[in-house]
């Protein structure tokens, strides 16, 4: 016990790669055992980041849990890893969502040892991001995420799988490329990784390197940082690798995909980007702002024009990371406002709620994926007498991402829209602009989910899907259990959202 | 004392003499006679030299066993080589054996 | 208890009823019928609790009921949620309360409870009707609603929005229940999703209403910027008032008027105010009940109850007697609205349309009281209007299931039991739907002097005249007159005269569960009016010693507004119109037989002015073309995917450029198939010295051999 106490982060970091290393040794044919194990080693990092959450001092600053251990002292990279109220939340999200998509992919057969050994070493992988404070050990795990995902997607994905895959691996390693650069800058530069010492010497480097102006430098940095994290958010035009990917991804690979990797982006203008670059962020926060209205509303358009139900899902969180993205921009405005804070408070809590309800969509696209073999809302219609407790829950988690108030994502978008529509009213005119254009997105919202509600549940009942061997089969109970805690905590944080965004604002008030 | 240079020019008549058979004779067994004559010709320098030098240097006189053991055994691989082409090909004429070309 | 925790409990019953229905109960439709009407009738009596504490309160005005918890931390502070209860809230409490439990039990008989399963009712699908056998032959009879259960969670979940909307201490928690119920408006009128026409009109509501939300969250969002708080009794302070009506923003416009405008386009859309009406004619697809709810008691009250709310903002920077830009923008469209919707009520003939249509012309009428700063005037207009607009629904809605009797019996299901010109004469036939229907129709009418519906409409003409906003004053006399035209055209339509098709001559009237609440909303839709009798009226007001009504609810505003002085003009207006438009509506229809008698079947009101295709081609299809084919191919497919599908091909044919240009010429021809081939070449060159003949290589290697010596010995010699 003392153990886990003092080395709670790594342990919680690592379990999951161990875990995967295990399975390997596993035999081959036992997909059950695969399964469970998986499962069971899902849930150890769970019950541990719960432990964190409560043990977690809110009004502590900086960061908590830390552990430093050398790694690579030459060039002055340490594995150092600590958490704050806005990494915690994520982590919480990360733990609590693998576990979920293990058991959503229950219904795999195909190779479940390699499957579930993927999915493990990407829970390190991400959370290997939202831990470390190291900014070489942030790129290298940002970099092992998308391995597994990569073969996820590529071996156990749908039709046009290989195209989907190798968009997603190529976008997003080019994307980073800048970043790569830009961080053996700062290295270069400070001689060391540290976030911390980096942060308190860089946003005040006055410097010229090789009679390049401070400015200019940082500028292109800055720029780098933005495109490398914009891809994964992913904001317009940097989106359109998403579509592909979630929809060719197995379910519980877009769960995660959705769920969590998107937020790595956002995570990475939080904890990067804003802290690093407080002038550029300023000056660039325009750019940003009309990138976030343009996914906001481009992403509502998109998603209300398709005919498959999961491109239809995945174009909607086009539509809602840009709100993440409207307010961190805002707050780029006004750093130290109340607007500002109230705007991150709603980004960071609109980023996990987006992890919730995106995660349960793309399940419950996938559950009638698996039993209908297609994806064609067109196919579909008046499901609802066949599977009233399916369309329940679809009912519901599509409220939630339609942003209806008593749900979560209410709450989120109601802050980012205050915080943003506050900073136009009180200090920067064209967000107030930016926030009216954005209220078109939130009215498309509605019209793209009324689609897939009504093209998948409501009009008169395909026959096709009634009788024989076609009969379609209501949502079974492991099923259930896969989306209970999503929809509990969906409706929780939309009643009582203080448990959490108490901590991301006391998170966010002490940052920022 | 007979000097030097009569040994030489002996020897290099013989040298010329084996060379020649090598050059001219057809039948192997008589190639071979005079591969023999041209090792003894340089055996017989080496033995003059030998004496006509520091006596106490050794060196001629061991080149010169050396010459004769590898002599004796090239002798008897090559007369070998002789016999067993000639059981094979019924011939010991160089001319005829010419199989080992392009 | 406290009256504070009595109110915080008020629109729990609702919510719980809602999930224990959805998770437990609903396989058993006794059990889900008795927890909903079980749950409104807890919030019933809760209400009623808290309205007589409230009426028995000395200076309940300054000291309304309210209390509040920390919700959302907000950077350095909370943001504060609560209650509130003040003669507003308990007024529109008392209404509603009644007008939910009554529209409970109503379900109860009108999703045929105790009848049988029918023989071929799908889910999704109105009931269909079942066979019994009795006695040897065969009866149809009505079958009972197959998705019952699910029907009282859905109404419970709306109650609760409409619970909180009225007891919220703030923007945000109303903003919260105007939302719940625009997804039950959404669930319920599409409750019978199996037909297309439901679910589009499910759509059409949540979305129209949508355009209006998104206003309203603008409105909230500016106003807590601005004011750093969205509780009632915070922002309606003076100085706050007073430093929103001081600065200006966009469009010129004050900041209290731009926020109030904004906050009433919210309105616009849920109380189906011009441009934003076309939703709720078309929500007519779902069951009575549900009409009843959204369209009298609950959802577009909220919208007028919004406005009334946000009274003190609206009117902030109002000076003297010209109305601000909010105001008259307000005021415009409310009467606009109440004549328009007039006028396309008169020619439809689908007995809930009517009512529909009706609905959004009186809205109009309460949302000109407010453009014109009739405060009173519009929330007495919008309680009166509550009574008897549900029980005009519920006895459409009694007509109708009548109605459904004769179709079964004939079996002609080509019979559409909404269209009035297949009634007649139902007078006879369902008694006591005839009588309160006709309450109800005088009430909306205006008839004199006993309905309620007369007291609230000339109160807000009397207000119009005393300011002198003609223009209001003439729009709603015409419109006035319209409603007693049209009301009474349904009437004489649907009950008197002789029956014009069998079905008709075949109906019943409806069981006690459903008859019930129409005596109790008839109760209240005459003698309502009464609480709210000017002061100086002739004879009665006297009567009744004060107006109770502009006395209690006037006192919400911390400046008491002042009662219009009494004039004869507006009374006689009042009289005029509504017995010249009953009269009128007796005498034309008459003698009315068929659909082709009637006159006023003009193709444009018919066709509701050509809105619905308008906006259809103006908005919906262009919405749609450009998300397909702008956002999606044109920029996504094309341009984006377009650019990314060149980097592909273009690392690739830079690629291939050096494989074919370097690669393949320079390294493999050049050096490395080069020199194997020199090699080659000069070797075949060379091969002609390899005879095979040991003599002639002895031969060559003397020559070499001297020539070699000779080298040496002439060139290093």
């Amino acid at each position: 016990m003392d153990f886990i106490a003092t080395h709670l982060l790594s342990t919680i970091l690592f379990f999951p790669a161990i875990a995967a290393l295990v399975i390997f040794f596993l035999p081959k044919d036992e997909a059950n055992l695969h399964r469970w194990f998986a499962l069971g080693a899902s849930l150890v990092p769970f019950a541990l980041s719960l432990y964190a959450w409560f043990n977690f001092r809110t009004i502590q600053p900086g960061y908590q849990f830390e552990e430093i251990y050398p790694w690579y002292t030459a060039i002055g990279s340490s594995l150092h890893l600590g958490v704050d109220g806005l990494s915690l939340s994520m982590v919480l999200l990360t733990t609590l969502l693998t576990p979920l998509a293990i058991l959503a992919s229950f219904s795999i057969t195909d190779r479940t040892k390699a499957y579930m050994m993927l999915f493990l070493f990407l829970e390190t992988g991400m959370l290997g991001v939202f831990m470390s404070i190291d900014l070489l050990v942030f790129f290298v795990f940002w970099e092992i995420g998308l391995v597994p995902m990569y073969f996820l997607i590529n071996q156990w994905g749908s039709a046009n799988r290989n195209y989907a895959s190798l968009k997603f691996m190529i976008y997003t390693m080019g994307g980073s490329l800048g970043l790569l650069l830009a961080v053996q800058l700062l290295g270069v530069l400070f001689k060391t990784y540290d976030l911390q010492v980096i942060t308190e010497q860089w946003a005040t480097y006055t410097a010229a390197i090789g009679g390049v102006p401070a400015s200019t430098f940082k500028t292109i940095a800055f720029w780098a940082f933005v495109i490398a994290f914009a891809v994964k958010v992913p904001l317009w035009p940097f989106h359109t690798w998403l579509p592909d990917a979630h929809t060719e991804a197995p379910t519980a690979g877009s769960m995660i995909l959705a769920g969590v990797l998107l937020k790595l982006g956002a995570y990475g203008f939080l904890r990067l980007i804003l802290p690093l670059y407080p002038e550029q962020a300023k000056a660039f926060a325009g750019a940003l702002a009309f990138l976030a209205v343009a996914a906001i509303v481009f992403g509502a358009f998109a998603s209300y024009a398709q005919t498959d139900f999961k491109r239809l899902v995945a174009y909607s969180s086009v539509n809602h990371m840009g709100f993440v993205v409207l307010g961190i921009a805002a707050a780029a405005f006004a750093v130290g406002t109340d607007d500002a804070r109230i705007a991150l408070n709603g980004a960071i809590l609109q980023m996990f709620n987006h992890g919730l309800s995106a995660a349960g969509m793309f399940f419950l696209v996938g559950v009638i994926y698996e039993r209908t073999h297609t994806r064609n809302l067109e196919e579909f219609g008046g499901l609802f007498p066949l599977v009233p407790v399916y369309g329940g829950i679809l009912i519901f988690t599509s409220m939630a991402s339609l942003g209806l108030p008593g749900l979560n994502g209410f709450i989120s978008e109601f802050l980012v829209v205050r915080g943003s529509f506050g900073v136009g009213v009180n200090s920067v005119p064209v967000m107030a602009i930016y926030t009216a254009v954005a209220m078109l997105g939130l009215l498309f919202t509605g019209a793209y989910i009324l689609k897939g509600i009504k093209k998948v549940l409501h009009g008169p009942l395909n026959e096709h899907w009634a009788h024989g061997e076609h009969k379609l089969t209501e949502i079974n109970t492991r099923e259930i259990i896969v989306m209970v805690p999503l929809m509990a905590l969906i409706l929780w944080i939309g009643l009582y959202p203080a448990w959490i965004l108490d901590v991301i604002n006391k998170a966010v008030v002490m940052l920022f | 004392m007979v000097p030097l240079s009569w040994y030489l020019i002996f020897a290099a008549a013989l040298f010329s003499i084996g060379l020649f058979g090598v050059l001219s004779r057809r039948n192997a067994v008589a190639i071979l006679l005079g591969i023999e004559l041209m090792l003894n010709s340089v055996n017989i320098n080496l033995a003059a030299f030998w004496r006509y030098g520091d006596v106490r240097m050794m060196a001629g006189q061991v080149f010169a066993i050396i010459v004769f053991a590898v002599a004796a055994a090239e002798v008897a691989v090559g007369l070998a080589l002789v016999i067993s082409v000639y059981r094979r090909r019924n011939t010991v004429i160089a001319d005829d054996i010419n199989m080992m070309k392009w | 208890m406290t009256t504070e925790t009595l109110i915080w409990l008020i629109p729990l019953p609702p919510v719980l009823a809602f999930f224990l229905i959805v998770l437990f109960t609903n396989r058993s439709k006794t059990l889900s019928h008795t927890v909903g009407v079980g749950a409104a009738i807890l919030s019933f009596v809760g209400s009623m609790v808290v309205f007589f504490r409230a009426v028995g309160e000395e200076h309940f005005a300054e000291h309304p009921f309210t209390s509040a918890v920390n919700w959302l931390p907000t950077g350095a502070g909370w943001f504060k949620i609560g209650v509130l209860v003040d003669p507003l809230g308990a007024m529109v409490l008392f209404f509603v309360s009644i007008t939910i439990f009554m529209i409970f039990l109503y379900s109860v008989g009108y999703h045929n409870y105790g009848q049988p399963e029918g023989d071929h009712d799908h889910k999704g699908l109105p009931p269909h009707g079942a066979t019994i056998e009795h006695d040897g032959h065969k009866h149809v009879v009505p079958s009972v609603e197959p998705m019952y259960s699910r029907f009282f969670a859905f109404l419970a979940l709306f109650a609760f929005g409409m619970y909180v909307l009225v007891v919220s201490d703030n923007l945000l928690t109303m903003f919260v229940g105007w939302e719940i119920m625009g997804l039950c408006s959404y669930l319920l009128i599409g409750f019978w999703y199996g037909k297309p026409s439901a679910h589009n009109a499910a759509v059409k509501a949540f979305m129209t209403t949508r355009i209006g939300d998104v206003f309203m969250l603008l409105g909230i969002s500016y106003l807590y910027s601005v004011t750093g708080t969205l509780t009632f009794r915070e922002i309606f302070t003076e100085e706050t008032l007073h430093m929103l009506a001081e600065h200006t923003t966009f469009f010129g416009m004050t900041v209290s008027g731009f926020i109030a405008l904004l906050l009433f386009i919210g309105t616009v859309g849920k109380s189906a105010q011009w441009p934003l009406h076309v939703w709720l004619p078309d929500a007519m697809e779902g069951p009575t009940p549900v009409s009843a709810m959204i369209h009298a008691a609950t959802m577009v009250s909220a919208g007028v109850y919004a406005v009334i709310r946000m009274f003190p903002l609206l009117t902030a920077d109002m000076h003297g007697h010209g109305l601000p830009t909010t105001m008259a923008i307000v005021a415009f469209i409310g009467a606009f609205t109440a004549l328009f919707a007039a006028t396309i009520a008169v020619a439809q003939n689908d007995i809930k349309r009517v009512l529909a249509y009706s609905t959004i012309s009186q809205l109009g009428f309460m949302i000109a009281a407010l453009g014109i700063g009739a405060y009173v005037a519009a929330a007495f207009h919008l309680v009166t209007h509550a009574f008897f607009k549900a029980l005009l629904f519920l006895g459409s809605g009694s007509v109708i299931h009548g109605m459904e009797h004769g179709v079964l019996h004939t079996r002609n299901h080509d019979v559409d039991p909404q269209d009035m010109y297949n009634m007649g004469g139902l007078k006879n036939k369902m008694p006591i739907t005839f009588w309160t229907f006709l309450i109800g129709g005088f009430a909306l009418s205006g008839f004199p002097l006993i309905t309620a519906g007369f007291w609230s409409k000339d109160e807000i003409l009397a207000d119009a005249f005393a300011h002198e906003h003609w223009a209001v004053f003439i729009t709603l006399a015409v419109a006035a007159f319209l409603t007693a035209f049209y009301t009474m055209r349904q009437i004489t339509l649907t009950f008197l005269g002789d029956a014009r098709t069998e079905e008709a001559k075949h109906a019943h009237e409806t069981p006690w569960t459903m008859t019930t609440p129409l005596v109790i909303l008839s109760f209240f839709a005459v003698t309502f009016g009464w609480v709210g009798i000017p002061e100086h009226f002739p004879v009665l007001g006297p009567l009744f010693h004060k107006n109770w009504f502009h006395d209690f609810v006037g006192h919400t505003l911390a400046e008491v507004p002042k009662a219009p002085e009494f004039s004869w003009v507006p009374l006689l207006t009042s009289l005029v119109v509504a017995l010249g438009g009953l009269g009128l509506g007796y005498l034309v229809y008459r003698n009315v037989k068929s659909v082709s008698e009637d006159k006023l079947q003009i193709p444009l009101l018919k066709n509701k002015y050509y809105f619905d295709e308008a906006y259809d081609f103006l908005f919906v299809k262009p919405a749609y073309w450009f998300a397909e084919n702008i956002v999606y191919k044109f920029m996504d497919q094309g341009v984006i995917d377009g650019i990314l599908h060149i980097f592909g091909p273009s690392t690739g044919g830079i690629g291939s450029l050096i494989r074919d240009k370097f690669d393949l010429p320079v390294i493999n021809r050049f050096f490395g198939d080069g020199s194997a081939e020199v090699t080659y070449w000069f070797g075949g060159k060379l091969r002609a010295i390899q005879t095979g003949r040991i003599q002639q290589y002895l031969m060559l290697a003397l020559v070499v051999f001297i020539a070699i010596g000779a080298v040496l010995f002439f060139v290093l010699a």
